[in-house]
């Protein structure tokens, strides 16, 4: 049947959009927290740095980002580069990774500098102050604008098939290609079930950081 | 005998002079009450003792041994340590508000019997002892430690009359309450000398003098409180120091200094305090 066999090319197709996605997370998350301490740092040159690189990656559309990724090394270099998904995943890991690091950024600056201070005074460590005073507070204040950013994720990897890789939409262009229309809006329902779920996940973490009151 | 002595506290912040050398001292079990205006450097001069601020001059004598000096660097670890000969309780309570009140008064407590715990293991393991057996003893000192922690937590809490909110979390309870937690909290790790940042400043007048109450509860103990409580502070501290513009303007027992002001600009404070009362 028809159906099935589409459904089946879509769900190979939809794997490679979620292994997108969940390696970019895995990536961009750490590194936005280390982007963010560098923006705020009290070394100038580092500050400046990484607040180039924001402005850049936030300054210039993720599509170019991945063709330059791509193509940049072995045009420039010489060199051959990535492979086409590691490539899309390194660009996406670094532009999500800046967009976080705003966020980290807004969050950690919003929690009260007495909170900080309240630690210090008790003789704790920067590090201790950091892990069981700031951190849950900022978790509980980036969330919403988190969920945000990580639901434009979702449908961002179909940006990937710019240098053809195989992810869900670049699958159902292909009965399109044969004639065959109502593929391609199928992938909608792929993408609002995996929405959906996304959506209650953040629903229910806000609701356990509900004690938190800020 | 001086317990704590100050002297010569200079501080600027961007080319304005807050502190103009501030020369002090306090015997043990005193309480000195600073008062003062706005802007007169009251609070710059508590935060330097409490290391939140780095004085540009001056240093700190403790118990006839100096403690700090301005112009030496200290590490992150001294820093700490010397931290911890002082408490400060700010105006507004600064409670954690991600963990219960009995929490927010044992976590520094706790995080230092981890470190201590820790040490153990270290020192255990490195004197030959087998890695599992130190790891195990260790954590039963961090237990124990932690069981210490939490009953005296409950005896502070209990001091200032808050045993049946242990379990509450800062949203829960009213300021008067949030402030007594943080009384309880800053003696937690049992500074020398507690300090007090205009502990009624954020409170709502009838939550005053639950908090007063609760300050006077702990007489005997070495305290400065900044505040603008005259009747407080005359009744409740050894020495009254006024300050304005960033100097001891003067300084004195409660009957000097309120009764008999002898500068010029102490009594128009103090006149000014009593008009608006």
């Amino acid at each position: 049947m028809k159906f099935w066999e589409v459904t089946l090319n879509l769900l190979e197709g939809f794997g490679t959009t979620c292994s997108i996605f969940a390696a970019t997370l895995i990536l961009a998350l750490p590194l936005g927290l280390l982007i963010a301490f560098g923006s705020m740092s009290r070394f100038r040159p580092l500050r400046y740095v990484c607040r180039t690189v924001v402005w850049i990656i936030r300054g210039t559309p993720l599509m170019l980002q991945i063709i330059a990724i791509f193509y940049g090394p072995p045009l420039l270099f010489g060199i051959s580069g990535f492979d086409r998904v590691p490539a899309v995943i390194v660009a996406f890991a670094i532009n999500y990774a800046c967009y976080f690091s705003e966020i980290y950024r807004g969050g950690i600056e919003s929690v009260p500098r007495g909170q900080m201070e309240a630690g210090q005074v008790l003789g704790m460590k920067k590090g201790q102050i950091f892990r069981h005073i700031i951190l849950i507070q900022v978790i509980k204040r980036i969330v919403p604008p988190m969920s945000n950013e990580i639901i434009t994720l979702v449908k961002d990897t179909s940006l990937a098939r710019v240098i053809s890789v195989a992810e869900i939409i670049m699958e159902a262009q292909e009965y399109t290609r044969q004639g065959l229309i109502w593929p391609i809006f199928y992938t909608g329902a792929f993408y609002l079930i995996f929405v959906g779920a996304l959506t209650l996940l953040f629903r229910y973490l806000e609701k356990r950081l509900a004690y938190i009151k800020v | 005998m001086e317990f704590l002595r100050v002297e010569g506290f200079r501080k600027s912040f961007s080319g304005k002079e807050v502190l103009k050398g501030i020369d002090f001292s306090l015997e043990q079990g005193q309480i000195l009450a600073i008062i003062g205006s706005s802007g007169s450097g009251k609070t710059t001069l508590l935060r330097c003792l409490n290391f939140l601020e780095t004085p540009d001059e001056g240093r700190i004598f403790l118990g006839g041994e100096l403690l700090s000096d301005a112009t030496c660097k200290y590490s992150e670890r001294e820093l700490r340590a010397k931290r911890l000969k002082f408490g400060l309780v700010f105006q507004n309570f600064n409670l954690f508000p991600h963990y219960r009140a009995l929490k927010n008064v044992t976590l520094a407590a706790d995080l230092l019997a981890k470190e201590r715990a820790r040490a153990q293991k270290k020192e255990a393991v490195a004197a030959g002892c087998k890695r599992s057996r130190a790891a195990a003893e260790a954590k039963e000192f961090y237990r124990s430690l932690l069981a210490e922690n939490r009953r005296r937590a409950e005896v502070l809490l209990e001091r200032v009359s808050l045993s049946d909110k242990a379990e509450s979390y800062p949203f829960e309870l009213s300021g008067g309450q949030q402030q007594r937690v943080a009384i309880a909290r800053a003696l937690a790790l049992e500074p020398e000398i507690l300090c007090f940042d205009e502990p009624t400043s954020a409170l709502d007048p009838e939550l005053t003098g639950e908090v007063l109450k609760a300050i006077r509860a702990l007489k005997g103990r070495t305290m400065i409180i900044v505040t603008h409580e005259m009747a407080f502070a005359r009744d409740v501290a050894d020495r009254v120091l006024f300050m304005a513009d960033g100097v001891v303007e003067e300084s004195g027992t409660p009957e000097e200094v309120f009764g008999n002001p002898q500068k010029g600009k102490t009594k128009a404070f103090l006149r000014h305090r009593e008009e608006m009362i």
